[in-house]
């Protein structure tokens, strides 16, 4: 059972995490003014702003998963307190850090501080080393706690039942939980693409300290990064599909899910080939091998289509004609599953390569991301929060209130998107602090995604208010 | 606590390090790319006074900076760049513009150095200078440096391409080739010019060894690097399954 200690952390997660997002939401919104034109704030305030909004977007959500997985795991087996907490520490260091590096010291590389930029220095002297040692701090922070999960759930079951091979026969004698599946295939991910982060860090600081004797290939730093970001930006969800996995049905009052031949092959399929999907954001580097944009594609196929048809195959089977007790909490999730496939679905049709020579760099990147994000992950981690908070009380978000809070993320979300995505198919540039003239619908676009972006913002205070309120209570109760 | 305190001492002591960086010499060209040139006014031999930005306006630019004093690389550099765009002779699509960074030079001393390389009626050439060269350089990222004691200065051989937005596309540092330049008449007329920064002995890791012989490319240790961490997570993992073994029985 979950201790008292681990409740603690989990509800200091929770806070955090809110309390940035709604942070995050906030400079978001003003990207959008600044875009739409209503505000004017200078191009370096703009991309500090999306740089700060972008790492934190990323990471509270990458942490928020990895603290729900660990609070579910222990139900399967004995989590290190003490790693979790490592995490909390060096987490909320590297956080402070990047926020004074992009807000005071004003480093504008944006999130996925493509090479050579955080080594052109443009902005407080003090801030490349900072934001190499915070990302590093992260790095090492997160590698600590994904580690030792993966090793606590090796102490209970073996290489083979982890990834649920033996399913592939009938009858297995030991049953594999879908939740152990999915949370260790998305775990070895995380593992892989944080040491790809560190070696990232140590050729910058080579780079960065050597004064010009040790120079850094292009092509190598942009695969890793993207090996880094984009990897760690799609194990995230995951992470929020395992959450799903486990208290979907639960919640619901049903059986637990149960792990099949089909489903343990669909998962298998992610933990190969997310580890190559990245080769997609390297389509228009002209130096990148042929065949590894041609994998990457198929990559990104095989990565996502067949986890995305088990997950809707499960949900669907597990709602359709069948009565089950519908709360926030599987509502968000319900709600987050289509949105995730409906961004998945944005996201492979740019993933193909001969769309992605049109949509490349337009506003169809921000389009996708943000659904299987906002519409997606954010819900099934707020799901977990709000089922996390009412564990411990009485107290429910009434019905009306849940239906009031669903619909305007609902509609918040889907107007913020559509402007993205009519930007996009627009062929409207992403990344513009100011849109020229000649962009005609840039900017009452950008308007208007910020209008919606607002309203989006109302149920996310409501959740904030009502599930912070009752983390505190937690973290300050003495059971 | 003590980690934190750690961490935050470590931090400073990054900070102190700080300006340990400089800018790689290997970037050189690419500094100051895409920025707008400084719009000078410029007296050019045989011509009217005009500003920088009706020049390109008419046609992309070739800067080429240099003094006419000059005893080093100018001379050379600018016979090379002559020799070099023969194959353009007659091609409006751009104009070259030497520019003299030195205050001492006037328009005379221009126009001899236009007759001394016989490019005097060439229509692509033209010969100039400004007195407002100091915030030129610094926009086109050009950083003469004067020694008093050979009343010279130590520069660059800096060819910078601007298109007709005033925007610098490409430079290019030393003699080059007509290949080179090919690219830069193409990059100022905005034509997209793949390129990519070949690998020198200061870059230990790239992904792919171009052989400029052969003109093929064969995988380097940067491919070690991008498997690296897929292979240590899966040491990693049965390391530790090995390990724990005995607590799973
Ligand atoms: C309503 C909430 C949100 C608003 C208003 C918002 C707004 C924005 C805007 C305006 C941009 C710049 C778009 C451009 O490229 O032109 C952006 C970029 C980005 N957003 Fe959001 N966003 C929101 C939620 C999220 C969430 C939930 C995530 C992730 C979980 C996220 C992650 C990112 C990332 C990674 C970038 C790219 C930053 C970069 O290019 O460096 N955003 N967002």
């Amino acid at each position: 059972m979950e201790s008292i200690k681990l409740k603690k952390i989990t509800s200091v997660w929770i806070i955090a995490v809110l309390t940035l997002f709604v942070a995050s939401i906030v400079l978001g919104i003003l990207m959008r003014l600044n875009q739409g034109g209503v505000l004017h704030q200078a191009p370096i305030t703009f991309y500090s702003n999306m740089t700060i909004h972008g790492i934190t977007m990323i990471g509270i959500w990458f942490v928020a998963g990895m603290a729900g997985i660990n609070y579910l795991m222990e139900r399967y087996v004995k989590t290190s307190y003490t790693a979790n907490l490592i995490a909390l520490i060096l987490t909320v260091s590297g956080v402070l850090m990047l926020w004074a590096v992009t807000l005071i010291g004003k480093f504008h590389t944006a999130w996925t501080f493509l090479y050579p930029l955080p080594l052109r220095v443009m902005w407080a002297q003090w801030a490349t080393p900072t934001f190499l040692v915070a990302m590093s701090i992260l790095a090492t922070g997160w590698l600590i706690w994904g580690i030792s999960m993966m090793t606590q759930v090796l102490k209970v079951y073996s290489i083979p039942q982890v990834f649920a091979w033996q399913h592939f026969k009938k009858d297995p004698a030991v049953k594999t939980p879908p939740f152990i599946l999915i949370s260790m295939i998305t775990l070895v991910g995380v593992v892989t693409c944080l040491l790809v982060a560190v070696l990232l860090m140590a050729l910058y600081f080579a780079e960065y300290f050597s004064k010009g004797n040790f120079v850094n290939d292009a092509l190598l730093m942009k695969n890793l990064t993207y090996f880094f970001g984009h990897t760690i930006a799609n194990e995230m969800l995951y992470l929020g599909l395992a959450v799903i996995y486990e208290l979907f049905s639960e919640v619901g009052g049903k059986p637990k899910w149960k792990t099949t031949w089909y489903v343990a092959l669909a998962w298998n399929f992610t933990l190969i080939f997310i580890l190559t999907a990245f080769f997609h954001h390297l389509y228009m580097d002209f130096v990148q091998p042929e065949g590894f944009q041609i994998a990457g594609q198929i990559a990104s196929y095989l990565a996502s289509l067949p986890a995305a048809a088990v997950t809707v195959f499960s949900v669907w089977v597990a709602v359709y004609r069948v009565k089950i007790k519908w709360t926030l909490t599987n509502l968000l999730f319900f709600v987050g599953v289509a949105g995730w496939v409906i961004g998945g679905f944005g996201a492979v049709i740019d993933a193909t390569i001969s769309n992605n020579i049109v949509l490349h760099n337009t506003q169809w990147v921000p389009a996708h991301f943000h659904t299987y994000n906002i519409l997606g992950n954010v819900l099934f981690s707020l799901g977990f929060f709000y089922w996390f908070s009412i564990q411990f009380t009485d107290k429910r978000v009434s019905e009306k209130l849940s239906r009031l809070i669903l619909s305007l993320l609902i509609i918040g979300g889907a107007g913020f998107l559509l402007a993205f995505y009519i930007g996009g198919a627009d062929s409207i540039p992403r990344r513009f602090s100011n849109y020229p003239a000649e962009f005609t619908t840039a900017r009452p676009l950008a308007n208007i995604g910020a209008v919606f972006a607002t309203v989006y913002l109302i149920p996310i205070l409501i959740l904030f208010y009502n599930i912070s309120k009752r983390c505190l209570k937690i973290l300050f109760s003495s059971s | 606590m003590f980690k934190n305190i750690v961490l935050l001492l470590l931090i400073f002591g990054f900070c102190n390090f700080a300006d340990a960086q400089t800018t790689s010499t290997a970037l050189k060209e690419e500094t100051n790319i895409y920025e707008r040139v400084y719009d000078a006014p410029l007296q050019v031999v045989g011509q009217e006074s005009a500003t920088f930005d009706e020049l390109y306006a008419q046609r992309p630019v070739i800067l080429a900076l240099i003094f006419t004093r000059c005893t080093g690389i100018c001379n050379p550099f600018l016979v090379k760049l002559k020799e070099s765009l023969q194959f353009k002779d007659g091609d409006d699509s751009f104009r070259v513009m030497v520019l003299s960074f030195d205050p001492r030079d006037n328009l005379s001393d221009m126009h001899r150095l236009a007759q001394n390389l016989g490019l005097e009626e060439n229509e692509q050439w033209a010969f100039a200078i400004t007195d407002s060269i100091s915030e030129l350089t610094q926009s086109v990222g050009f950083d003469p440096v004067w020694d008093s004691a050979r009343r010279q200065f130590d520069h660059d051989a800096l060819l910078v391409g601007i298109n007709r937005e005033g925007y610098i596309t490409k430079k290019l540092i030393g003699l080059r080739e007509r290949g080179d330049l090919d690219l830069l008449t193409g990059s100022i007329n905005n034509v997209f010019v793949p390129t990519y920064r070949l690998q020198n002995q200061n870059m230990l890791f790239s992904c792919f060894n171009y052989d400029p012989v052969t003109g093929k490319n064969k995988p380097g240790l940067g491919l070690i690097f991008l498997a690296l961490p897929a292979v240590l997570t899966a040491s990693l993992l049965i390391s530790i399954s090995i390990l724990v073994r005995r607590s799973r029985r």
